[in-house]
């Protein structure tokens, strides 16, 4: 179905898709920390928006770069930014991994305003040349098309949220839950727990920036109130604890219930994040495990 | 041969002296209970023994290597195992899982992304045995953190026993429990501790009496006797520390 999307609604629909899976990646490697490992970030949007510049930037500096290697940078860029700082943020959990992170995401975003020379300050990159997906000799995709991005988006982001959820499944996967429910007595059951939360942080962050990177690729312009500022942080917050935090398929029923929010919406209103916070609140009061607990109870109550 | 020693063993918390100078030896395979009144400094020795602290002056010394102020998952991986006083489990998680990691550590699974955890098939009748020794398996699939408080602190001590130490340290397994579920428990170590040696901290002295080989009573800080379960009943200084008002 997901293939014949393109066929069945207009170029219109097929954008607010690929944008709707973009918010879904960025939302699940969020999850990664928050529902998986049990910690908080307020800063997630500096892997995510750093992940669309490095691709921006490498595509107006690097002629003829191929757009996977584009996206590969993006990625790198953030798995950088992660590996930087984890030697600090895998040692610290609950407030101090949160407000860590607002500081050094807040630093992000104001380098990225004040260095005008390289990121073009407020108005960002835009316009930047959108290589072809070429397959050497044998055929190339035009990624300006929307029918062709798309499948390209569906394709990476696809093959990301699989990679995503096939790591909860392992044994790797456990040791996340473990450290979440009681990161004590995981040391006390003979595992590092500072080296396995630095490894979920890099593997989170390099996912937001792979998130990031296709942003910039689909939007053809990056900024720092796009992608990188507390915005961009407090957005995914929103969408991951709407679609429920308990589950790895919560966090994309966020980005659906956001992205169609904003459809029907900004037409009327400027600020959807304003309806996203009042609908939060409905969802802490009364459903703490969010849509997707909602329709764990359903599945319950009609299924037995 | 002695598989665990500590000599000199001194702690304070901000220059409240917790431990004087804990010489102790625990000779491989035997049971060894470590008792004394609140306060005593029991656990705090276990915290300094297992790497939760790291003793202000002494050393460590684990199967013959100086271990002090080693971090608790090197120790675990050398064969310590450790259980808490204050039940310590992953509560979101089943009893299976709880046991399963445990598992995967003993096997040196740490960093495996490769595999379905739960394809694993070894793993999964290891686990499942276990389960069965410490007759959880009926409630395996059920979040630990709903269990009863027996098969809570059942749960406990077949985490601690999961990685396979030679050493187990257990603190106070009883604690919270009745008369009747102290019982099954002792019945329970002794059952699943055959050929591993175990050092318990406990109070209730019919456990101590039935299970330990030999005893060290701990009082103010200081070891105040140690030797087997017959001398400690009659020695004089601990009547009057500690045995004396138990009895009361």
């Amino acid at each position: 179905m997901l293939a014949l999307l393109p066929h069945i609604v207009g170029v219109y629909f097929v954008n607010v898709f690929v944008h709707f899976a973009i918010f879904a990646l960025y939302a699940v490697s969020f999850n990664l920390l928050l529902g998986y490992t049990g910690l908080f970030s307020f800063g997630h949007a500096m892997f995510f928006g750093v992940g669309g510049f490095a691709t921006a930037l490498a595509l107006v500096h690097i002629k003829g770069l191929p757009i996977l290697a584009a996206l590969f940078l993006g990625f790198f860029a953030s798995v950088v930014l992660a590996l930087v700082l984890c030697p600090i943020m895998a040692r610290v959990s609950g407030t101090a991994f949160a407000m860590l992170h607002l500081a050094f995401s807040m630093l992000i975003y104001t380098l990225a305003l004040k260095l005008r020379n390289i990121t073009n300050g407020e108005d960002g990159i835009s316009g930047f040349p959108i290589p072809p997906l070429n397959i050497p000799g044998v055929i190339s995709f035009d990624m300006k098309d929307s029918t062709n991005f798309y499948y390209f988006a569906m394709v990476v982001i696809g093959l990301s949220l699989w990679f995503l959820w096939f790591l909860t499944k392992t044994p790797f996967g456990q040791l996340m839950v473990s450290i979440r429910d009681n990161a004590k007595r995981v040391a006390y059951m003979g595992f590092k727990v500072p080296q396995t939360k630095a490894l979920i942080y890099v593997i989170s962050g390099g996912f937001a920036g792979i998130a990031g990177s296709v942003l910039a690729l689909f939007q053809n312009v990056i900024a720092p109130d796009l992608a990188l500022g507390p915005g961009t942080s407090f957005q995914v917050i929103l969408i991951t604890m709407v679609g429920g935090v308990g589950s790895f398929f919560g966090p994309i029923w966020g980005s659906a219930i956001f992205t169609i929010l904003h459809e029907f919406t900004s037409r009327y209103i400027k600020e959807v994040e304003m309806l996203m916070g009042a609908i939060l609140i409905v969802v802490m009061l009364y459903f703490p495990r969010g849509f997707a607990g909602v329709l764990e109870l359903i599945r319950k109550k009609v299924f037995g | 041969m002695n598989i665990l020693e500590t000599k000199g063993l001194y702690h304070d918390f901000k220059g409240l002296k917790v431990l004087f100078d804990i010489n102790l030896e625990i000779k491989k395979g035997e049971r060894h209970a470590i008792i004394g009144p609140n306060g005593a400094g029991k656990t705090t020795l276990f915290n300094l023994i297992t790497g939760t602290y790291v003793p202000k002056k002494g050393r460590v010394f684990f199967k013959g290597k100086d271990v002090t102020g080693s971090q608790p998952e090197e120790l675990v991986r050398q064969g310590m195992g450790r259980s808490f006083q204050i039940t310590s489990i992953f509560s979101k998680l089943t009893a299976f899982q709880n046991i399963r990691i445990g598992i995967l550590s003993k096997r040196g699974i740490r960093f495996n992304i490769f595999q379905y955890v739960d394809d694993m098939e070894d793993i999964t009748r290891e686990t499942e045995e276990l389960l069965r020794q410490i007759n959880l398996y009926d409630v395996r699939d059920v979040p630990a953190g709903i269990l009863s408080y027996g098969q809570q602190r059942s749960l406990e001590i077949g985490m601690a026993l999961a990685t396979d130490p030679e050493l187990v340290m257990l603190d106070e397994p009883s604690a919270g429990m009745s008369k009747e579920e102290i019982y099954y428990a002792v019945e329970l170590i002794r059952k699943l501790t055959e050929n591993k040696t175990v050092v318990i901290i406990e109070h209730d002295m019919d456990v101590v009496f039935s299970l330990a080989d030999r005893i060290t009573v701990l009082h103010q800080g200081a070891i105040l006797a140690s030797g087997p379960p017959q001398e400690i009943r009659e020695n004089q200084a601990v009547k009057d520390a500690y045995l004396g008002e138990a009895e009361e």
